[in-house]
């Protein structure tokens, strides 16, 4: 297929059936809507192309900034259609938690502003909150902003009533599902989508996904925080159900392991939210029914969320050179030396002296003519092997001693015959008035 | 009826308030309003932030903000460990004085009097700069009285981040920190005057990520000073580590969820005439921000000191905390609140009770909530039987002839209606919320203050005033 930009591509994304044997439902068809084959990566691709798409030609003539309050999907969307349009593209948040997008904005040239918290000792009086501020500033007619306001923006779900929507029922023969199960974020996706399908059959269910509050999926709203969406309306949910994360990451992982899905949490949410609900209804029916959910986005930018949420998922096994393998005999093995013992040493034997600390710090005052190989890739040119040769002595140093110790028992469990580590580190060397220098 | 807000409640204080006999009796005779202090906790509080740093070996000092409690008592158990004082007025650096402290513990912060530099140059204590005209001024009194030279810290502002904007609210205080060469040649040229011991900064917000990019930027900062042949030592990160408030997330989270509901006209009120706390319903959609100290927090105090020293500098992609040692660097800190939890409570007498509203001997400057925005509900002390089970949802006013005078506009929850003659105790209100405003309007009393400590099984109390360290056991113990 031929297309003369990367935004035609956006769209006819393909419904694809969730194996039976992996969900269990016995009457019903499971499908999922796959937003993750999006050009950018996500659903937000089609609100994104959108709100600006006839916006562009007049924010490029007044040299305006593309803006909007996002920390994910939307600004990475925007971040890219802004750039090959020639403007710079602002993402305003107060929740940038997921690191890799966070990288992946500043790759694409985005500016990330990170909203103040709020005050330890508060003035209650001060109702005015930054983001309304700026929201105020972003949203001045002239101010140099082109704001797509993806919460209130109606476009946002209009993307949706004549992609998504339409979409879901060309691909189920002209029918619309029994159910449909979506995440709510913007609330774009899931207004616009249900609008058509109810249009089509006013009987078909509609079911909304939040997260519990006090836990975090990206892309999804607690209970409280649906309501300060412009788009959200709840009649438009037959129901309302909430997620937590670790149901997200389960989903996330059937859907990445046993489907073929590579969806991110999101996506995860969803299916499992999807199947949570459908198994309560699935034993009672006697017909066939079907139902739709959205992967919205890929799993790739999650990596850090999954790590810090299941960090059994990532574990490696341990490599023989490392001093977490260190024994109680392999400490008491260590020799350690103290600060005038060790000038001596220096003195007559003229050994490497090998400083752990950090480069910031070593750069500032060290020991003189020692050399800065800093713990973390220390610890990495260790798993190789011995970096010195036997015949050399080593001191070791660190700030309390505590770290090169147990470098020192490592060393010598390699089999180095003579590395000691200096009794209570550099502290202990400048509170001893030993010479410290910056070269 | 409204959802509870059930205060977080530990140690000494949880048997404080099952000992109903000793409450009412020590009201009866001092008066409603009533602040306990509780100088045996904040001892365990110190140590526990102490755990943090050793835990991280790091060196440095932990110095109490003064500012949250008035207490003598208080200040006086601190003496007695081996925490210092932040001591922010010409009064509560004489209060540090009397109290016993010595001069490496205490600390002199905030914008200053000329009074106030005075004393703690004669004195000898660290000063914490304000600004370089501070600094200067400072210097002119150690050289026209020709005093010792005084230790001296450098208060900064206004970091740059790295990566993304990290947005904080504009400071009042410090030396901007792209301003340093002003900072530099100042103290340079008052090197006899005084002796730089380091930078620090005191944000006031609740979000690490901007306290990490602080953090990283006194980490350049002294390395600036180094490169100018300064060799500074410390760098104290000021305070902010909180508390939490409430012992159960669920129902701050339930009440949260209320309020919205509440605001958009879901369900009856939850608070006095519809008060939002900073929401708004327009059209059908919440707006503003709450304005209210998040009172159920996962990570606050130490906890919170040893999250902001794991957080990984930008830069250096290594923890704040690692580059600190790395850099042979003391780091000193200034909790108030946090340092306070479980150290008191103001106790208030029940008057009259009509319908919902419930009238105390008291008023909403003795115990500070609104003012602070933190939301928890009292515990009732009943004076005889419990007047029933029947939970009870009432609003708490206050003795004050005044429509505004309420102790807080939450709708609170308490376990049976209260009868004039009970007490409702304010727990945990030691760090700002006791004495921080309250003042004699319309002449009412102010609180008295008096400290508990337990003793074999029972309670033993002093007026404030009358609290030292010794017991007189000691040559038996």
């Amino acid at each position: 297929m031929r297309y003369d930009s990367v935004t035609d591509v956006i769209g006819g994304t393909p419904l694809v059936r969730i194996d039976a044997a992996v969900h269990g439902l016995r009457n019903i068809d499971l499908f999922a809507k796959m937003e993750l084959f999006n050009p950018f990566g996500s659903v937000k691709d089609r609100a994104a192309w959108n709100m600006v798409r006839h916006r562009l030609a007049g924010a490029a003539e007044r040299a305006e900034t593309v803006v909007e309050l996002s920390s994910g999907n939307t600004a990475k969307a925007l971040a890219v259609i802004a750039g090959m349009h020639g403007l710079p593209f602002r993402s305003v948040t107060n929740r940038m938690r997921v690191p890799e997008i966070k990288d992946l904005l500043l790759l694409l040239g985005a500016q990330i502003d990170e909203l103040p918290g709020q005050s330890e000792c508060l003035d209650p009086t001060d109702t005015d909150d930054p983001l309304t501020r700026m929201y105020h500033t972003v949203s001045a007619a002239g101010g140099g902003y082109l704001h797509t306001d993806q919460y209130f923006n109606d476009l946002n779900v209009e993307a949706h009533v004549r992609g998504t929507g339409p979409e879901i029922i060309a691909d189920l023969d002209g029918r619309a599902p029994d159910y449909f199960i979506a995440c709510v974020g913007t609330a774009g996706s899931s207004t616009g989508v249900a609008r058509v399908l109810r249009e089509h059959d006013p009987e078909v269910t509609v079911v909304g996904l939040v997260a519990e509050k006090a836990d975090f999926i990206p892309g999804i709203r607690d209970i409280d925080e649906v309501h300060e969406v412009g788009l959200f309306d709840p009649d438009v949910y037959d129901t309302i159900e909430a997620v937590s994360s670790d149901e997200a990451i389960d989903g996330l992982l059937t859907l990445v392991r046993r489907c073929g899905t590579l969806a991110g949490p999101t996506g995860g949410g969803a299916y499992q939210g999807a199947v949570r609900y459908l198994r309560r209804l699935d034993a009672g029916l006697t017909g066939r029914r079907t139902a739709v959910f959205i992967v919205c986005d890929r799993v790739e930018s999650y990596m850090s969320y999954l790590r810090e949420r299941r960090p059994a998922l990532f574990q490696q096994p341990d490599r023989t050179h490392s001093v977490r393998t260190l024994t109680a005999e392999d400490l008491a093995a260590t020799r350690t030396i103290g600060v005038s013992d060790a000038q001596e040493w220096i003195a007559k034997e003229n050994p490497l002296v090998v400083d752990l600390r950090s480069p910031f710090a070593y750069r500032a005052l060290h020991i003189d003519r020692s050399i800065n190989i800093v713990d973390d890739l220390f610890a990495e040119m260790l798993h190789g092997g011995l970096p010195f040769g036997r015949r050399q002595p080593v001191l070791l140093v660190c700030p309390v001693g505590e770290k090169s110790a147990s470098y020192a028992a490592l060393l010598t469990r390699m089999g180095h015959p003579d590395v000691r580590s200096l009794a209570g580190g550099v502290i202990a060397w400048r509170d001893a008035g030993a010479e410290l220098v910056r070269d | 009826m409204a959802p509870k807000l059930q205060p977080r409640v530990d140690g000494d204080l949880g048997s404080l308030l099952d000992s109903a006999a000793f409450l009412h009796q020590i009201v009866d005779a001092l008066g409603s309003p009533l602040n306990v202090v509780l100088p045996d906790q904040l001892a365990r509080n110190v140590q526990g932030f102490r755990d943090v740093y050793q835990a991280r070996h790091l060196g440095g000092g932990i110095f109490f903000a003064h500012k949250a409690n008035r207490s003598r008592a208080l200040i006086r158990a601190l003496a007695a460990t081996e925490a210092g004082i932040d001591v922010a007025s010409l009064a509560e650096l004489q209060h540090a004085l009397g109290a016993g402290f010595g001069l490496d513990r205490i600390m002199a912060t905030g914008p200053k009097s000329r009074e106030f530099l005075w004393l703690a140059a004669r004195a000898g204590v660290i000063v914490n700069a304000d600004s370089t005209t501070e600094l200067t001024e400072l210097a002119g009194i150690v050289a026209a009285y020709r005093l010792p030279r005084v230790r001296l810290m450098a208060r900064l502002s206004g970091f740059a981040s790295t990566g993304t904007n990290v947005m904080t609210r504009a400071s009042r205080f410090g030396v901007p920190a792209a301003r340093l060469a002003t900072l530099w040649e100042t103290l340079e040229k008052h090197q006899d005057q005084v002796e730089f011991l380091g930078v620090a900064y005191h944000l006031d917000t609740v979000g690490l990520p901007e306290k990490a990019v602080a953090l990283e930027g006194c980490l350049h900062a002294m390395d600036e000073a180094q490169q100018r042949g300064l060799r500074p030592r410390a760098i104290d990160i000021g305070g902010g580590f909180g508390v939490s408030y409430l012992d159960d997330g669920r129902q701050w989270e339930a009440w949260t969820s209320e309020l919205t509901g509440a605001v958009l006209g879901k369900r009856p009120p939850i608070t006095w005439n519809g008060h939002g706390y900073g929401l708004r319903n327009e059209g059908g959609t919440v707006r503003g921000t709450l304005s209210v100290y998040p009172a159920h927090r996962t990570t606050s105090g130490p906890a919170y000191l040893d999250r902001l020293l794991g957080t990984e500098s930008a830069a250096q992609r290594r923890a704040l905390g690692t580059l600190l040692l790395d850099s042979l660097y003391d780091l000193h800190v200034e909790p108030g609140r946090a340092l306070l939890d479980q150290c008191g409570a103001v106790l208030m007498r029940v008057e009259d009770v009509r319908d919902d509203l419930v009238r105390v001997a008291g008023n909403s400057a003795d115990v500070a909530l609104e003012q602070h925005g933190v939301l928890m509900d009292p515990v009732l002390v009943p004076r005889g039987a419990p007047a029933g089970s029947e939970p009870a949802g009432v609003y708490l006013a206050g003795n004050l002839c005044l429509e505004a005078d309420l102790l807080t506009r939450r709708q609170v929850y308490l376990p049976a209606r209260p009868r004039p003659g009970d007490l409702l105790v304010f727990v945990n209100t030691a760090g700002y919320l006791m004495d921080f405003s309250a003042g004699n309007a319309l002449m009412q009393p102010t609180a008295r203050t008096v400290a508990a400590r337990r003793d074999r099984g029972g309670w033993r109390w002093c007026l404030d005033d009358q609290y030292w360290p010794v017991t007189g056991r000691e040559e038996t113990g």
